[in-house]
């Protein structure tokens, strides 16, 4: 089992103990949890601790996932709760200025909505992306590199004639847009989006 | 709002969501991996209820702040920890013939015998995730995990 099998599949072979399956949906959802960490400005070591709990709560949490869908939510309020925690318990522990008047919150901010909608689509971006057939996200892949892979390098890793890769580039960004992730994102984005105007 | 109809827009998002990918540590991933190794079938949970640490004004206790409260819970069976410097105190709730486990990655399990009130102390707490396992002669109970 690997990244690019359906949720719904790796939760099941993970709630009968596949460490693989597991494996895959760390992999997928990891850069989601560091990414929130890292708003949340905690120290190296309290974002690894973080990170770990919240690994640690999904193990437990793995049997009562009736939803596999519910998972990115369910991950997303878990790092965040999670982060608000350990900042607060953090914050305790150390003096506070009476006079200073941005401690007596207690409770400490959270991600903006703003950060949090970015985050969310970078992960539906990846998601969408490991959905896409091996080749085209191969291409994909390879035309996002920095500095730039040379067409004729990339015709040639590929076996696709230099002609086709604009073409081809297309195709893959339009089968991309219609992903389960991606479509569901864009979806989600125009309904909140409408509300704002 | 981004336009996802522009493929050049597509591709920057997607570049940038690439290479946040990529900077995720193998520290994190071997972590997160072996977390799989805790999955622990035959114990049942026991939900976090209650953290004072989320409390409206926490920061603001004086002296006599008496530290981060934690309640866990399942049907009778509870567990209030306080964490304090480097030690954490407890009890469980209704007091039993019982044991507690602190149980974290990377660290021995410690293991204690709450006394006839249910009272339990455990020195020389690191930080990090933790979870408290009460055993009775009936059943295994493991809080949820907690960091910290």
């Amino acid at each position: 089992m690997d990244t690019s099998y359906p949720l719904h599949a790796l939760v099941a072979s993970a709630r009968e103990g596949d460490q693989d399956a597991w494996n895959a949906i760390v992999e997928r959802f990891l850069p989601l949890v560091c990414a929130l960490v890292r708003r949340h400005r905690l120290s190296e070591t309290d974002g690894d601790d973080v990170c770990q709990t919240v690994w640690l709560r999904l193990v437990e949490h793995l049997d009562a996932l009736r939803e596999p869908d519910a998972l990115p939510g369910w991950i997303s309020t878990t790092t965040r709760n999670e982060c608000l925690r350990l900042l607060a318990a953090r914050k305790r522990m150390t003096p506070v200025d009476p006079m200073d008047s941005s401690a007596l919150g207690g409770v400490t901010e959270d991600v903006s909505g703003k950060d949090l909608v970015a985050i969310e689509e970078r992960h539906a971006l990846r998601e969408a992306l490991a959905e896409l057939p091996a080749g085209r996200r191969e291409l994909l892949v390879m035309l996002l590199t920095d500095p730039p892979i040379p067409y004729a390098e990339i015709s040639e890793r590929l076996g696709i004639p230099v002609g086709s890769i604009g073409p081809t580039r297309a195709r893959a960004l339009e089968q991309l847009r219609n992903t389960r992730a991606l479509s569901a994102a864009i979806a989600a984005e125009l309904e909140t989006g409408g509300e704002r105007r | 709002m981004t336009d996802w109809s522009d493929d050049d827009v597509l591709m920057a998002a997607l570049a940038k969501a690439v290479a946040e990918g990529d900077t995720v540590s193998n520290r994190r991933r071997e972590a997160a991996r072996a977390a799989f190794s805790w999955r622990s079938v035959d114990a049942e949970l026991m939900e976090l209820l209650h953290d004072s640490a989320l409390e409206a004004g926490a920061a603001v206790r004086g002296a006599a702040d008496p530290g981060r409260l934690l309640a866990f819970g399942r049907g009778q069976v509870s567990v209030e920890i306080e964490v304090g410097a480097g030690a954490v105190s407890g009890q469980v709730l209704p007091a039993q013939d019982a044991t507690v486990t602190l149980q974290g990655s990377g660290v021995e399990d410690r293991t204690v015998a709450p006394d006839g009130a249910g009272f339990f102390r455990i020195e020389e707490v690191g930080s990090g995730p933790v979870r408290f396992v009460v055993t009775t002669s009936e059943h295994t109970l493991a809080t949820a995990w907690v960091t910290l």
